[in-house]
């Protein structure tokens, strides 16, 4: 399965990486097949076995919490909770909220956060 | 650099109950939260609600049955939790709920009062969705003038002289490594269940805070409960965990049969009178059990069937067909699942790591007995004995915030000057080991080792072999490989091999601690069923782990029952 993320490492030179997924029973995640699994799911496979550079963000697993929120085939969706198939596009959710990667800044307490003010960090 | 008040670590329903509270008694407070506020934790997740005695409801105005008193209350929680339960903090919670849900409704929940939950003799179950829950605590917290760090991995405490005197920890954004000075500190860091496979929390319940509170010199008690929920999917990747399967069936009172590979229905070997409407802890070690014999599914769990009920049957149950419009289940789609159901098909499930049940000692006031270090929560433990009855974690969350909010404010106004911190230094040159080590182990293989050690030997049902093979292995990676953990990612922002480190540091004393629990008690018990002496059964004492000369150290000690005694 071949999968598209649209990297944001250093601003507005983000660009779209390619990964070719090894066959699931290969990965070492718990599925049969990739399509089987979530997009949470290929990113943190992808942080382990290709890229540990890689930023992605994961908490409930089941679209309550919303913090993995990310532009999937141009919409914006839990990455937890939308299954993957050969060709899919991972964008950040909005390039103006970007963090790191697909990472965006979606704090609900700005107003009352010490240190709140993390620009975009920037790699060599 | 600003010293303050109060530091809760955690923001979850009991976090920033703590926070809300310390704040309206003048005490500067400071949440640090390893993810985001209002979005990481487990309360979000939490679909019981809260429970509260009949008697209470009343007083709140609100329709229950009068027969229902706190006493009443008190002696389901004892029974469902075996008598195991610090009698103490559960009529502390039973008779303090009443005025958080109080003042939650002031604000604006619409509480639904639920007939009869699962495992209560009365109706005392006040349903409040998750999300709702923590949108209304975030809120109130923020009302009250709380202050907040996010993407801040809190790693250990300052300590001056033994007193805890902050927290330091690693800025998840920055990679900056800090220590924030106060004058009391709070923990409400969640469960342990992250240390678990299969499991329904989410990803950051690694205990972090159990593990900076053993280093500092706290107890921890009953580390071996864990509380599986059972009948979650394990198939396909994208829903394990998800408990949509028990709540149309066993949950809801719907007659679906637990089969093993033969087809046999095996609750009749557990419990013939109620078979798969058994509680909770009966149906998760009665399907582990299976598995364990061989007799289990191929994605490791048992089969769900409906097939011998009407194939329309799932369309005609209003309790669900309203809440799932559309067979919505939180974040998901369930009309495939459905559908296989209607076929005929069985599904796979098996039980899920659901709630920790031990955790940081503490007494009525979120009192740890380490000068300055209040705990409060799912992060605590002793409050549910040897299992949990629905909607007794809100109820836990709730009384427990406000309590530990309250102490750590009145602990804070007699700690004017505040404390320089001793160990600084250590705990900075620990926290930024593993990103300085150049080569190394990489955290995520560890990581996975130790929740397939969870997963092996403190399931459902355990074995003295398999517990004692993994604390030998618990002990190698906690000498062998721990000083080896490196990062593979010499960036140190948004680096998630750091911060996979720091939750295996956490997670190796987690389960050592559980296992050890586990070893010292002599049978089963509640959420610890051993597989290998059937019949035998484990007296009433607490199982306690402190740290002493830099090892842990186990001992018993015999429950107390200053309200309830348990029937002879």
């Amino acid at each position: 399965m071949r999968i598209h993320i649209r990297l944001a490492r250093s601003g507005a030179n983000s660009q779209i990486t390619s990964y070719d997924l090894p066959p699931a029973a290969e990965a070492g995640i718990s599925a049969k097949s990739w399509e089987g699994a979530s997009v949470s799911t290929a990113l943190q496979y992808l942080q382990r076995a290709v890229d540990p550079r890689l930023a992605y963000v994961l908490s409930c697993r089941r679209g309550l919490c919303n913090v993995c929120a990310a532009r999937i085939d141009g919409k914006v969706q839990t990455a937890c909770t939308t299954p993957l198939h050969d060709g899919i596009v991972i964008e950040p959710a909005r390039d103006s909220l970007l963090l790191r990667d697909t990472v965006v800044e979606l704090s609900l307490v700005r107003k009352a956060r010490i240190g709140a003010s993390t620009p975009l960090p920037r790699v060599d | 650099m600003d010293l303050w008040d109060v530091i809760v670590v955690g923001a979850g329903a009991a976090g920033l109950a703590a926070a809300r509270h310390a704040r309206e008694q003048g005490a500067s407070v400071l949440v640090v939260n390893k993810g985001l506020v209002g979005r990481t934790g487990a309360t979000i997740t939490s679909g019981g609600g809260v429970s509260v005695a009949g008697s209470t409801l009343i007083a709140l105005g609100l329709e229950a049955d009068p027969a229902d008193t706190e006493e009443v209350f008190i002696r389901d929680m004892l029974k469902s939790g075996y008598y195991l339960n610090d009698q103490r903090l559960v009529e502390s919670i039973v008779s303090g709920i009443g005025e958080e849900l109080g003042y939650l409704i002031r604000r604006g929940v619409r509480p639904r009062i639920s007939k009869r939950a699962p495992g209560h003799s009365s109706g005392r179950g006040v349903g409040i969705p998750g999300p709702d829950m923590q949108k209304a605590m975030t809120s109130a917290a923020l009302d009250a003038g709380a202050q907040f760090r996010e993407d801040f991995f809190s790693a250990g405490l300052l300590q001056n002289d033994g007193a805890v005197a902050g927290v330091a920890g690693l800025d998840r954004r920055t990679g900056e490594i800090e220590a924030i000075p106060a004058r009391a500190v709070v923990i409400a860091s969640g469960g342990t269940t992250s240390n678990w496979r299969l499991r329904t929390a989410p990803e950051e319940l690694t205990g972090d805070g159990h593990a900076m509170a053993l280093d500092a010199g706290a107890e921890l008690i009953e580390m071996e409960m864990l509380q599986f929920l059972p009948c979650c999917l394990v198939a396909p990747e994208i829903w394990r965990g998800i408990q949509f399967p028990w709540t149309i069936g066993p949950q809801a009172g719907v007659r679906a049969w637990l089969l093993n590979k033969y087809g046999e229905r095996f609750l009749a070997r557990w419990d013939p009178e109620r078979m798969e409407l058994a509680t909770r802890d009966v149906v998760s070690a009665a399907s582990a059990a299976e598995v364990y014999e061989g007799r289990g599914s191929p994605n490791g769990g048992v089969y769900l069937s409906w097939a011998h009920l009407p194939r329309d049957i799932l369309d005609n149950f209003p309790s669900w067909s309203k809440g799932y419009k559309d067979w919505r289940y939180q974040g998901f789609d369930m009309t495939p699942l459905v559908e296989r159901i209607r076929e005929g098909h069985a599904i796979e499930v098996a039980p899920a790591a659901h709630f920790s049940l031990g955790g940081i000692r503490v007494d009525v006031h979120g009192d740890t007995g380490v000068p300055g270090l209040y705990a409060c929560g799912e992060a605590t433990g002793g409050v549910h004995g040897g299992n949990r009855l629905s909607g007794n974690a809100g109820s836990q969350v709730l009384v427990q915030g406000r309590q530990a909010g309250l102490a750590a404010a009145r602990a804070a106004q007699s700690n004017k000057a505040g404390a320089p911190a001793q160990n600084w230094d250590a705990l900075k040159e620990q926290i930024e080991a593993p990103f300085q080590r150049e080569r190394g182990v990489a955290p995520v293989e560890v990581k996975q080792r130790l929740t397939a050690i969870a997963e092996n030997a403190l399931g459902p049902v355990r074995t003295g072999k398999a517990m004692t093979a993994a604390l030998e292995e618990v002990r190698d990676i906690r000498r062998n490989v721990l000083p080896r953990l490196a990062s593979r990612n010499r960036d140190p922002r948004y680096n998630r091999d750091w911060s996979d480190a720091l939750e295996c540091a956490a997670g190796v004393p987690v389960l050592e601690a559980a296992l050890i629990s586990a070893i010292g008690r002599s049978g089963s018990i509640g959420a610890h069923q051993r597989r290998d002496i059937p019949g035998v059964k484990a007296p009433l004492e607490h199982s306690i782990v402190r740290r002493q000369n830099g090892e842990l150290a186990w001992r018993a000690q015999p429950v107390e029952f200053p309200i309830f005694a348990p029937a002879a």
